[in-house]
């Protein structure tokens, strides 16, 4: 079933640039938002595509592109650089996800719970964060010189961190399923007995890919005002998280399929900014509804393509020896 | 008579639980190079726990282990491999979706963490060690299709790929049929022979004589008595498994059965893999009878059972209660026509373990109109009521009855849930596994409690893994292989031997009369 | 120290709340701020005076409500996190009739209140058939149902129940369709006995009708629902609903239950992440109805002290909902107790 949409989605791939010509919307420049709305969501993806492999679940994507993204800022201006920034981030996300791995390993927390609690922390924490590094609740513009310069492709302009995101889903596969420490981990979320009595440490797989997840979470979260928007509110990552996840259940927990999963969603979300910018469309279709297309497409496909997965056994489930 | 020290020795170990429980209160045990020393005990003697412990997956709260003499410290598993301590789980720790080579490398893979699998080259040293010791598995099918009788060579093969020389077998032998009981005691015999040191945890009797050399029992946490298996009879280890010399038989008399209340015709139903797990079976349970269904586990009994009781969509067939043909998922329906359910799985299907005693009386029976006051409130005084009945009626245990059934022993648990399902008034009892894990107290009184309702006229069918349990209490019986019934009749055609072929799949040819499937009728 | 088993969930949850204040303490101290003088102007903010005590009461409202929300459908086993989309739509329903549809007063607050209520049930509709009939996850379907009724309300907002010449806001309700206020000297209205009143109405159906039970037994052990004849779908659609029915009244109650505005922002602002802040109040209150009416006042506190707080220290008022966060975080984790009862007891 799952090539049946591969597949419908490669004929819109298709299709689409010559309906959206006749409409007025230039393909190139939407296909270059498309991969700026693509790397957020590839990269959180990926990570937690490795992370639930692991038999782990970090619902709070969400608050870790929300709180990166504002603290990643500000590595930005105290160092001065974009890179900077984006290693900052990158950072406060590791932290993050390996703080929400620690209480789901050692604490045996109830992981959507927790994930969730981390939501709503950054729900406070960000503007409180706002306010108390710049004294500013609404947006914060920085130096445009700290944004992460693009790179001229085929494809328009494009940001490096994109390519990044395609270079570590490729490097997440391989990682899976070519290596000694993906089978390691791959055994971890399908039967956590059978790595302990193989006398591996169980915490420590786990560990190590909630920290990689929240890592690339956090690479995702500095690259939203960093790489694409150019200033910081507090409602940054709208919703992002969670089409991230979506995209990890839509990819069936598969690196490269969660990156082809996040071009379509951030294709989506590329053509809704087209619409709402684009002269002589803008005017004909609510702003409103336009901002939904994202958010429906994320339901239809939640809606449409899951149930059937085959997960790991124990995704969310917490290990402990009787 | 044996003049070198044990391979491993363990002394004074205690074991409390952070629950609170005490499984081990000061236990020795030694295992010498080249012996088998089975480990005897009832349910919830500590057998496993020790055993747990001697393999680094628990550590003690106080006591000492020794290996070749010297004092050990086992922080988890990979410590006691290095000692060549490993333990065969009962409850396999294989990677499902991983064939039986990925299985043998976890953790042995040898390389760097980011170097690839070095499958090729494990290959070789896995036929080998197969080889070696006589055992057959297939390397490239993943272990989630093979029969649970070669997933357990896999668990063997992995331990020995470690270096074990001290191997501890938990119930090693409860997923596998007479025959390939006898094949696998030749295989540990010949690892004996080779020098290696063998427990064997279980709480049978019978294997306990026939393979191993000494005899340690548990009971309660402390050893109840140690002797050479030469000087041992079943009465003495009995006596010291449970204490005292209880009368394990249920008194039955002979009963004519009337009617046929459970018709099952032509009956097929899949796994939630989607393969066929029952086929094409045709049986009749009567009036005042108990037909047993026998049968290594996985043989279909589960599905066929949840077939019957409305937890699983048949592919096709009918199923007649009392004549009338019955909708099939439908546990309500059924309910009402007269089906009492045991499930399989007491704490899965039969109790909500965090509602109190209470409130799992009336689980599934909830809308029963006697407890329901009109708008749907439930009628909180009869069934406070009829709670305190059912507690008093089948002597269950419990401080009141606002504990969660969760903090219930396991015997106390199913005492509330066959209460429940009997206090229905049922035309048909359908009972599964209904005494696994009990103490011999609970065991006994359930076993005479599906006997009561046999001889109350009711028709029961009861499927259970445990042999001498269908024996003692079937008057017919039936042995369940692939599918189907390979043997359906009398009781008192089937002799022990004869089940136990049967369970293999083979007929054997002096009792081809018994074996026969005879007319459901 | 020991305490009779009873009372465990009690000081379990207060000690959760403690250690997550400790936690936001930490905070307002990395941020240079006091922490003591910061929590006492929360204290005197919150129950300082009579008119601070009725302000607690009337931010308890609306997140008795979510918290219901929340709690009902754990307990039947689901992740509902689509409070805040519910009441949006909620708040709308409650604008439409209130403020737009004429009746005779007495009628006109009851269809407020129901058409609020309604609103949010049919909201709560999707995900609950997506979960139901497509095994879509209630997490992801109903965090995307709230950003669409984010959208989607105020496009209603904006275009349909926009007060003439006043953009950020849209036609209060009529007098007919306002909710009595209690006292003068604070917001807070009669709305406060309907929450609780439903709350409690909640808690009578869960434990006391057979529908409760079963959807009870669906989130205690889906297993053993399906042998006692229980269809998921059901439950599923069941327990959304109420969570619904409570997250519209949320919202309605903060239009025609909360002057001085009596109406909904073109924004929102006036009822964004009262869903979200209901989680929190859901776990603290042991998603118990009962449990969750006394644990919104301990939030209604947290949210009106944060304004002196803000006020007098200088500390932003945000900072409570990362507490918040912190207290959700720490109930999560089930062991942290026995755990730390263990190190206390040796």
């Amino acid at each position: 079933m799952r090539w049946v949409w591969w597949l419908v989605a490669a004929a819109v791939l298709v299709g689409a640039p010559r309906l959206l010509e006749r409409a007025g919307l230039p393909p190139v420049s939407l296909l270059e938002t498309g991969l700026l709305a693509m790397t957020p969501l590839a990269l959180a993806a990926v990570g937690e595509c490795l992370n639930e492999k692991a038999g782990l679940v970090n619902i709070g994507l969400e608050a870790i592109f929300m709180v990166s993204a504002t603290v990643a800022v500000w590595f930005a201006e105290v160092g001065r650089s974009g890179y900077t920034g984006l290693l900052g981030g990158a950072a406060v996300g590791a932290l993050l996800g390996l703080g929400l791995g620690a209480v789901s390993v050692y604490g045996r927390a109830d992981q959507i719970i927790a994930g969730m609690g981390l939501n709503v922390f950054a729900l406070g924490f960000v503007p409180f964060l706002l306010i108390s590094l710049w004294a500013f609740p609404g947006i914060h513009v920085f130096p445009n010189e700290l944004m992460v310069p693009r790179v001229s492709t085929p494809v328009g302009q494009v940001s490096p961190v994109t390519l990044a995101a395609v270079a570590l889903a490729v490097l997440a596969h391989l990682l899976l399923h070519r290596t000694v420490l993906g089978f390691r981990i791959r055994a971890v979320g399908e039967k956590p007995e059978a790595v302990d009595v193989a006398g591996l440490r169980v915490d420590r797989l786990r560990l190590l890919t909630a920290t990689v997840g929240g890592a690339l979470a956090g690479l995702g979260g500095a690259f939203l005002p960093l790489g694409w928007f150019g200033a910081l509110v507090k409602e940054i990552s709208a919703g992002r998280g969670f089409i991230a996840l979506a995209c990890v259940v839509f990819a069936g927990l598969e690196p490269l399929l969660a990156l082809g999963a996040a071009l379509l969603f951030g294709l989506a979300d590329g053509f809704a900014s087209a619409v709402a910018v684009t002269p002589g469309v803008k005017e004909r279709v609510p702003f409103y509804f336009v901002a939904m297309i994202p958010y429906a497409l994320t339901l239809g496909v939640v809606a449409a393509v899951i149930g059937r997965r085959r997960f790991p056994s124990t995704v969310g489930r917490p290990y402990a020896r009787e | 008579m044996r003049e070198q020290a044990p391979r491993v020795q363990m002394r004074g170990i205690h074991k409390v639980y952070p629950d609170g429980t005490a499984a081990l209160k000061g236990v020795d045990f030694r295992v010498h190079a080249g012996e088998i020393v089975a480990l005897l005990g009832e349910n919830g003697a500590g057998k496993t726990t020790l055993m747990k412990v001697l393999s680094g997956l628990l550590r003690p709260t106080r006591g000492a282990i020794f290996v070749d003499g010297r004092p050990v410290l086992f922080r988890n598993p990979s410590d006691a491999l290095r000692c060549g301590i490993g333990m065969v789980h009962q409850v396999f720790t294989l990677v499902p979706p991983f064939t039986a080579l990925q299985n043998v490398l976890l953790g042995q893979e040898g390389t760097g963490a980011l170097s690839p699998l070095p499958e090729a080259s494990a290959r070789a040293r896995v036929a080998a060690l197969l080889e070696e010791v006589g055992l057959e598995v297939p390397l490239d099918v993943p272990v989630e299709s093979l029969p649970v009788g070669v997933q357990q060579r896999v668990e063997i093969c992995k331990t020995l790929y470690r270096g074990t020389s001290v191997l501890i077998l938990d119930e090693p032998t409860s997923a596998l049929t007479p025959v390939e009981v006898e094949e696998f005691f030749r295989f540990l015999r010949r690892l004996r022979d080779r020098g290696a040191a063998i427990v064997l945890i279980t709480h049978k009797l019978r294997e306990v004589l026939e393979v191993s050399d000494r005899v340690v029992v548990l009971r309660q946490g402390l050893v109840a008595g140690e002797l050479p298996t030469s000087s041992a009879t079943a009465e003495k280890l009995a006596e010291l498994m449970v204490g005292q010399l209880t009368a394990l038989r249920v008194r039955k008399s002979p009963r004519a059965p009337g009617k046929p209340v459970l018709s099952v015709r032509g009956l097929t139903v899949r796994n939630d893999q989607g393969r066929v797990a029952v086929r094409d079976l045709s049986f009749d349970v009567r009036e005042g009878e108990i037909v047993g269904v026998a049968g290594v586990e996985g043989n279909g009994q589960s599905e066929l059972v949840q077939a019957l009781t409305g937890l699983r969509q048949p592919d096709s067939g009918e199923v007649y209660l009392e004549g009338e043909r019955v909708p099939f998922v439908e546990p309500l329906a059924l309910y009402r026509r007269g089906l009492a359910h045991v499930p399989e799985d007491k704490a899965r299907f039969g109790l909500a373990l965090g509602f109190d005693l209470v409130e799992n009386s009336i689980l599934g029976r909830q809308r029963e109109p006697q407890f329901v006051r009109r708008l749907g409130r439930l009628n909180r005084p009869v069934i406070l009521r009829y709670a305190q009945d059912l507690v008093r009626r089948f002597h269950v245990v419990a401080p009141d009855l606002a504990t969660p059934v969760r903090s219930l022993s396991g015997g106390n648990q199913q005492r509330l849930l066959v209460g429940r399902e009997i206090s229905k008034e049922p035309r048909l009892v359908v009972a599964m596994h209904p005494t696994r894990g009990l103490d011999v107290a609970s065991t006994l009184y359930i076993r005479e409690l599906l006997v009561q309702m046999r001889d109350a006229g009711k028709a029961v069918l009861l499927v259970s893994a445990d042999l001498d349990e269908v024996l003692e209490l079937s008057d017919r019986i039936a042995v369940m292989y692939a599918g189907q019934f390979v043997g359906l009749g009398p009781a008192d055609q089937f002799r022990r031997e004869t089940v136990g072929l049967l369970m293999g799949g083979v007929v054997p040819a002096d009792d081809a009369d018994a074996a026969r499937a005879p007319s459901p009728h | 120290m020991r305490t009779p088993r009873a009372l465990r969930p009690l000081t379990e949850s207060l000690a959760t709340v403690a250690l997550g204040l400790v936690a936001g303490g930490l905070l307002i101290w990395a941020f240079g701020h006091s922490p003591v003088a910061a929590y006492r102007a929360l204290a005197v903010g919150a129950f300082g005076t009579r008119e601070d005590l009725l302000e607690t009461l009337a931010f308890a409202t609306p997140l008795m409500l979510t918290a219901l929300t929340f709690a009902v459908g754990v307990r039947a086993g689901l992740f509902n996190i689509g409070a805040e989309g519910q009441m949006y739509l909620g708040a709308v329903g409650a604008t439409f009739v209130a403020g737009m549809v004429p009746m005779p007063a007495g009628v006109h607050l009851a269809a407020a209140t129901l058409a609020g209520m309604a609103a949010g049930a049919l909201w709560a509709l999707i995900p609950a058939v997506l979960k139901a009939w497509r095994g879509a996850h209630e997490v992801i379907s109903t965090i995307m149902c709230n950003w669409i009724a984010l959208h989607l309300s105020m496009y209603l907002a904006i275009n349909f129940l926009a007060e003439p010449g006043r953009a950020e806001r849209t036609v209060p309700a009529l007098p007919t369709a306002r909710y009595p206020v209690l006292s003068e000297e604070s917001t807070l209205t009669a709305v406060l006995f309907v929450a609780v009143g439903f709350a409690l109405v909640v808690y009578a159906y869960l434990w006391g009708t057979r529908a409760g039970y079963e959807l009870r037994l669906a989130g205690e052990n889906p297993d053993a629902a399906r042998y006692a004849g229980v269809r998921p779908e059901r439950v599923v659609v069941l327990s959304f609903v109420i969570g619904g029915l409570a997250a519209g009244l949320a919202g309605a109650s903060q239009v025609i239950g909360r002057p001085p505005a009596w109406s909904l922002y073109a924004t929102l602002g006036n009822v964004t992440t009262l869903g979200f802040d209901g989680i929190g109040v859901a776990l603290v209150g042991r998603n118990h109805p009962v449990g969750g009416i006394l644990a919104a006042v301990l939030f209604g506190a947290l949210a009106q002290g944060g304004r002196l707080m803000e006020y007098e220290v200088g500390v932003l008022s945000e900072l409570v909902r990362a507490l918040n966060g912190i207290i959700v975080f720490a109930m999560a984790v089930p062991e942290l107790w026995t755990l730390l009862r263990r190190r206390l007891a040796r």
